[in-house]
């Protein structure tokens, strides 16, 4: 069985994608949907909690900590917070 | 000056912590295997999943603080005076007899006072600028861990030191003692660690994702993070001249320590440098590592520190591994104290002849296997023990401490 999980609206990933550049010091324009957090912008583990501390208190989710292994660009940053949205 | 050099000596020991407070108690509760956690109260704790911690709850500041008013003193910087009243008093002085003489006071810290800073911010969010609390900013200043001490006892001739040197402070204030009783600097050191249980700390850790639900598993298959803690462990050291002079009953012989700072990432331990810490331990102690007893690991319980620290060892000791144990599993991470108590439990298992266990163990993990002597102490002849203090930031420490009637002599490095 598969469910379907809804897309994130526009202002939704814009706001994400706000969070994201904000918390790795990156122009907007700097930042693509599957470029790599880690290997093109420099992004240390810190970083990537402090994002995943963010998505927390501004969609009101819970994300677990095993899900940083797939938050590794803003493609799968939106997966797993329309995942946690869901539930 | 190498034929200068003096022997140092551990003479007494002060301890405040979860398990029990005086040298007493803690041994005691080391011995049982006794676990300090419990439900955090320090703090509110809603909006977190699960909160224990290993909370002192028995802590009475006035029974130990009586030449300034405890209010002047946070409570790190409390538990520090308690526990060097208690040092000094188990070592059978006078506080008279330590004012006479020159004199280093070197405390290890990871937050300070972080704890009233807690309080400030909690205030200034709520209430604004206007609210402060004149007498609880003035006691933020994490100099008053050492300074407090100095008041408290009346010392004159004395330097002054807080050492902030995170999780290894403790171990890094200690072999900071060494230095200046083996060089004839000073002839008595009140040193070791003090930290209080914080809403800051405990929140950090916990979003990294460190917090054990329940309890702290070192070494285990399941460990899932550490507890904080809180406490001080305060070790008065002496030369041996000065000890054997008074005929001072004497826990342990100071061997030495090492160092490593590596500075390699903020959170995650680097093997290559605790292995380089371990070996100039060795190296400053005049041993080898054959000749160690039993390692009381830094052993916080997390997937990260576990397996590198027992990486490390392994690095330095080859497929003999000594039995490692880790004190954490019962009285929490205490931070800059962590490593000052351990150092204490150290000086105990050499006196007493046992090796603490690591308590709420059921599965080693294979990742990092040693025998961590689960959950039940052991009797042990022991002559050299190891113990390790490795902190955020690549800071490690590591001292060295042997039984002083058979302790060989220590080579300078």
């Amino acid at each position: 069985m598969t469910t379907q999980i809804p897309a994130l609206d526009e202002t939704e990933q814009g706001q994400i994608k706000d969070i994201v550049c904000d918390i790795l010091e990156l122009e907007l324009d700097e930042v693509t949907d599957t470029s790599l957090f880690k290997e093109e912008h420099d992004a240390d583990s810190l970083r990537t909690i402090e994002i995943l501390a963010s998505l927390e208190r501004t969609f009101g989710i819970t994300l677990k900590q095993s899900e940083l292994s797939r938050m590794v660009n803003l493609a799968g940053v939106y997966a797993v917070v329309a995942e946690a949205k869901a539930q | 000056m190498t034929g200068a050099r003096h022997r140092v000596v551990v003479t007494g020991l002060g301890v405040v912590t979860s398990i029990g407070t005086g040298v007493d108690a803690f041994a005691a509760g080391l011995r049982a295997g006794r676990s300090g956690a419990k439900p955090i109260t320090a703090f509110d704790t809603t909006g977190f999943a699960y909160s224990n911690a290993c909370e002192i709850t028995d802590f009475d500041p006035e029974a130990w603080i009586t030449e300034q008013s405890p209010d002047d003193l946070g409570r790190a910087a409390q538990f520090a005076v308690a526990a060097s009243r208690m040092a000094v008093a188990d070592a059978g002085l006078t506080e008279e007899q330590v004012r006479g003489v020159r004199s280093l006071v070197s405390v290890g810290t990871t937050d300070g006072e972080s704890r009233d800073l807690d309080h400030l911010t909690g205030l200034q969010v709520t209430s604004g600028d206007d609210v402060l609390d004149a007498v609880v900013a003035r006691r933020v200043w994490p100099g008053r861990l050492s300074a407090g001490i100095v008041r408290e006892l009346g010392l004159e001739d004395v330097e002054t030191v807080t050492v902030p040197t995170a999780c290894a402070a403790g171990n890094y204030a200690v072999g900071y003692g060494y230095d200046a009783i083996s060089s004839g600097d000073v002839e008595m050191a009140l040193c070791g660690g003090a930290d209080a249980l914080c809403r800051k700390t405990f929140t950090g850790f916990y979003r990294l994702g460190t917090i054990a639900p329940d309890v702290c598993r070192p070494f285990d298959a399941d460990r899932q993070g550490i507890l904080t803690g809180e406490g001080a462990g305060i070790l008065l050291m002496e030369s041996l001249e000065s000890a054997l002079a008074r005929g001072a009953r004497i826990y342990a012989e100071v061997l030495g320590y090492g160092l490593s700072c590596d500075a390699s990432h903020p959170v995650a331990p680097d093997r290559d440098s605790i292995a380089r810490c371990i070996t100039a331990a060795h190296r400053n102690a005049g041993i080898e590592a054959a000749d160690v007893d039993f390692i009381s690991a830094h052993g916080t319980g997390t997937k990260a520190n576990d397996v590198t620290e027992v990486g490390a060892i392994r690095q330095v000791f080859g497929d003999e591994l000594p039995r490692t144990v880790s004190i954490k599993s019962m009285i929490g991470h205490t931070m800059g104290a962590a490593s000052a108590l351990a150092s204490a439990a150290c000086a105990l298992a050499l006196r007493d002849g046992f090796i603490p266990p690591t308590v709420n163990h059921r599965t080693t993990d294979p990742e990092c296997a040693v025998d961590c002597v689960p959950n039940e102490a052991v009797a042990a002849d022991l002559k050299v023990v190891q113990n390790n203090g490795l902190a955020f930031g690549g800071n490690n420490a590591v001292l060295v401490l042997g039984r002083w009637d058979t302790a060989p002599v220590p080579t300078v490095a």
